[in-house]
């Protein structure tokens, strides 16, 4: 007889448990401790950290009473809607033309597709200002062609149409994984009973995906809310505002910091996002609706498009045009120019000084080495922690596991920027926590925090796909949990881990409005000092530094693709 | 000795009970299969003995050893209880060799490196893996892979091996040699086995005894023989083997005789149930118990041929007596027509 394994006592199942607790009551501080402090300085009538403070709802009735939040509120609106009513319709038929017909070149066209999601809405915010502003280089081109130009991006219309487009993808990518798995066989029942292939898409696809498209419907129009770097550059220059702008200008407009208005404003924001975020999560159940109708895997056969091919082409060809093309192409060609207006010559004013005039300012050079630790370095120290996390509720349906999924939800509700917000006054005010407050550790924290949802959602995929018996089977070997975590689980979700490090370090690369005030020397990342150089109005450096953001998302994105990962799930 | 003892175990999902009072053993070197319908808990039981259920009632000794206790609030973990799984899937972990695979038992009850290569060689080689040792499970065949799974649970000796529906995931070809593989090597090596599977053949053919669940609870257990020729409940005697049914009323019951009557016919058969006449009854007997006989003297009925089908050793042929279909086998083929059908009036009997 074999001795049985190691001997197993109440204390140390308790020696077992506690990692898992203090993994979940770390998290739990690190993503109420900012909110908290919102909330706790929304209601008070100075800065926190005054000796004369009140406590009150002065800070409310301060901006309520101010007409620029009203107008700023509509605003907010009038885009989040808008860029809905524009994003989904568009996102349903590339998904539909993508997933169903037989059209050319898929395998290139899906990345193209994607690469609005990956590039930072800054730099493409700016890349329409250098492009389609009123002397872009497309401006300019169209109006010595036809004479005239006939647009304005500076404007809610303009900033709308652009929002709408580059959001896209965000539709596109969760009605393409509905149709995929649909099925096609309940598509081919139709066929046969006689409906034309038109009718079958009306008929029959889009109401089964229709869970999915009012899921990223919800999804779009709340990003809306969140969008603080097309506003900021693109509705500066006619003082146009949205609430996360009218936040991020309360300090020059009053000349003083005002703390308390800015957490009453974040308050109203998370008023708005919140509900939403739950109803996301009301709705992905929902869109998991039809899942169970799931057809034959078999390859369909796909529907001839004929002479709407060329439509369809036409279709995805202006899209990708106008929101990969030009924004992108706007950057590139502005960092080479460092004069540009009416009636310059492209070829003669390309030069290198901006890239000159960035290597020799070490606040860029270290912004840079920044970025690209805080992708690398710190994508895989968040991946680590997301995957304790993981594991910490891994296959147990417990009051700390459902405690988790909805902990995760609250940084999701809560945009970067107000998240960055407090996590300052955290870092400046909680003694223990202030020495790190200049060294790139604070960033690293936020960027965690405000990606948690997103985060999470990658590592329990790749834990999902992990079969229970696998584990079950160590657990009969005798081996305890912690073991069976060591040995079977992790080793068998490697790649995925590898996978949501590339991922993560696309995004932290991207990141930009949650470093916007923990901006510091010392914690300078490309996305912040792209802000706060456009504030200054240093056009040529923001063109610089833009490209560079754009190089270093396509190195991951170029890896990504390289070794096959996923980049949607 | 009993190596496995469960005692009016109770288990629930939520409010939906799975298991209602279970009680059960297991005899060092004995093979039991735990026999039921989909949903009738006989994987539940099985996990709950693996510690990968959470009972709320009961108990489980492992030997000597309660492995689970409801009223003592004991609850072992699956880990701690020394016993040997081998699942449906038979999930062995795709990123270890089959060696690795093996050895992991051992490794995990620090097993010197030497002492354990020679028993995991051994293992292997019982079950005819021995030159497999470097390969990863995605290169074996399924049968391959179902041994290996097996020596997985075998090389730590544990005192009760557990089979998931073991011979499920192979193909109907590969099944009947599996079965006899699998009772043989259970019966050299002398271990005590608890299988689960819900097909009758399959847990004949291996058990010494079967216990069959129905919602919950255990209906019947006996020798497979026992449960063939006598079945005590009408779950039992449809579940086993391939049946008629012929539904009627309680005509007349005589001397542990009862005659069940239906719309034109009326037969006799063993009582195995209430004497009450009138009352409504069932008549079930096997098929390979109906003969089609030359006239109609005795416990006989002239039924209209409705259709017949080849199987390769025998014909099968369904006859129709009203709306009630009757299946009868026989070795050569008949024509068109109507055909006297005899019902042993002992093989026949009426719940």
């Amino acid at each position: 007889m074999a001795s049985v394994p190691a001997s197993w006592t109440p204390e140390s199942r308790a020696v077992a448990l506690a990692p898992r607790a203090l993994t979940i009551l770390v998290t739990a501080a690190a993503v109420f401790a900012p909110l908290a402090l919102i909330l706790y300085q929304s209601l008070l009538d100075a800065p926190f950290f005054d000796a004369k403070k009140n406590a009150g709802l002065d800070a409310y009735r301060f901006i309520f009473a101010d007409a620029d939040f009203w107008q700023a509120s509509e605003n907010s609106f009038l885009i989040a809607g808008g860029m809905t009513l524009i994003a989904v319709p568009l996102g349903a038929l590339l998904a539909f033309v993508m997933e169903r017909t037989d059209i050319r070149g898929r395998q290139w066209i899906e990345p193209l597709l994607l690469v609005p999601s990956f590039v930072s809405p800054m730099v493409l915010s700016f890349g329409y200002v250098v492009a389609a502003g009123p002397v872009g280089f497309y401006t300019i081109w169209t109006r010595d062609l036809f004479g005239a130009a006939p647009w304005n991006i500076y404007s809610v219309l303009g900033m709308t149409v652009i929002a709408g487009l580059t959001h896209v993808p965000n539709v596109y990518v969760y009605a393409s994984s509905a149709l995929k798995s649909l099925g096609s066989d309940v598509e081919e029942a139709a066929r046969v009973i006689g409906a034309s292939p038109f009718r079958v898409a009306l008929s029959v696809s889009l109401p089964l995906i229709m869970p999915s498209l009012l899921f990223s419907a919800v999804l779009v129009f709340f990003l809306g809310f969140e969008l603080f770097g097309l506003p900021l550059v693109l509705g500066d220059p006619e003082g146009i505002l949205v609430l996360s702008t009218y936040l991020y200008k309360l300090t020059n407009k009053l000349g003083t910091p005002s703390y308390h208005l800015m957490a009453a404003v974040a308050m109203c924001i998370v008023a708005i996002t919140f509900p939403l975020v739950l109803l996301q999560r009301q709705l992905l159940k929902g869109s998991r609706k039809y899942a169970s109708i799931k057809g034959k895997a078999g390859r369909m056969r796909e529907l001839p498009l004929g002479p709407w091919k060329w439509l369809a082409m036409a279709l995805i060809a202006l899209w990708i045009f106008t929101a990969v093309l030009v924004p992108l192409s706007g950057v590139a060609l502005r960092a080479f120019v460092t004069n540009w207006g009416e009636g310059v010559n492209l070829s003669e004013a390309l030069t290198l000084e901006t890239f000159r005039t960035i290597w020799g300012e070490p606040t860029m050079m270290r912004g840079i080495l920044n970025t690209v630790l805080i992708g690398v370095v710190g994508g895989l120290l968040t991946v680590a922690c997301y995957t304790a996390i993981g594991f910490a509720t891994h296959r147990r349906n417990d009051g700390w596991s459902r405690f988790v999924d909805y902990l995760i939800l609250v940084p999701r509700a809560v945009p970067g920027l107000l998240i960055g917000l407090a996590f300052l006054w955290v870092f400046l005010f909680f003694p223990p926590l202030t020495p790190l407050r200049s060294t790139l550790f604070s960033v690293w924290l936020a960027y965690s925090v405000v990606w948690l949802a997103y985060g999470i959602r990658l590592i329990s995929s790749s834990l999902l796909q992990v079969s229970p018996e696998l584990e079950e089977a160590a657990r009969s070997a005798g081996a305890r949990r912690a073991r069976v975590s060591r040995d079977i689980t992790l080793p068998l979700i490697r790649y995925g881990l590898l996978g949501s490090w590339l991922l993560v370090f696309m995004i932290f690369e991207r990141e930009y409005s949650t470093a916007v005030y923990l901006l510091a020397p010392g914690t300078e990342v490309i996305g912040a000092q792209l802000v706060s150089l456009w504030q200054g109005g240093a056009i040529d450096i923001v063109a610089g530094l833009s490209l560079i953001n754009v190089v270093l998302v396509g190195v991951g994105l170029g890896v990504a693709l390289r070794f096959g990962v996923r980049l949607r799930d | 000795m009993a190596e496995l003892t469960v005692e009016n175990l109770h288990l629930r999902y939520g409010d939906n009970p799975i298991l209602k009072g279970v009680s059960m053993q297991l005899e060092r070197g004995e093979v039991v299969s735990l026999l039921g319908p989909s949903g009738s808990g006989k994987t539940t039981l099985l996990r709950a003995v693996a510690g990968l259920e959470q009972p709320h009632a009961g108990r489980i000794l492992i030997g000597e050893r309660v492995v689970f206790d409801g009223a003592g609030a004991i609850e072992l973990p699956a880990e701690a209880r020394n016993l040997g799984l081998v699942f449906q899937s038979y999930a062995l972990w795709p990123h270890k060799t089959v060696l690795d695979n093996v050895a992991y038992g051992l490794k995990l009850r620090d097993v010197g490196r030497a002492e354990s290569a020679e028993r995991v060689a051994k293992v292997l080689e019982q079950l005819g893996l021995g030159k497999l040792g470097q390969r990863f499970p995605h290169q074996l065949s399924g049968g391959q892979q179902q041994r290996v799974a097996i020596a997985r649970a075998l090389v730590y000796n544990p005192p009760v091996i557990l089979l998931d529906e073991p011979l499920s995931n192979l193909d109907a070809k590969l099944r009947e040699e599996a079965r006899a593989f699998l009772r043989e090597l259970i019966v050299r090596l002398g271990l005590s086995a608890l299988v689960v599977t819900h097909d009758q053949s399959e847990a004949m053919a291996m058990s010494d005894r079967i216990l069959l669940l129905n919602n919950g609870v255990i209906e019947q257990q006996g020798t497979p023989q026992q449960m063939y020729a006598s079945p005590a409940t009408l779950f039992t005697a449809e579940f086993m083997g391939s049946n008629n049914r012929l539904k009627g009323k309680l005509a007349e019951v005589r001397d542990g005789r009862a005659r069940i009557a239906g719309d034109g016919w009326a037969l006799w058969g063993a009582l195995r149930g209430e004497a009450t006449p009138g009352r409504e009854a069932v008549g079930v007997i096997r098929l390979e118990q109906v003969r089609v006989a030359e006239n109609g003297e005795g416990n006989r009925l002239r039924l209209p041929l409705s259709t017949s089908m080849f199987l390769g050793d025998k014909w099968e042929h369904l006859f129709r007596a009203g709306d009630m279909p009757l299946r009868a086998h026989s070795a050569g083929e008949l024509g068109p027509g109507e055909y006297w059908l005899d019902f042993p009036a002992d093989r026949l009997w009426v719940f």
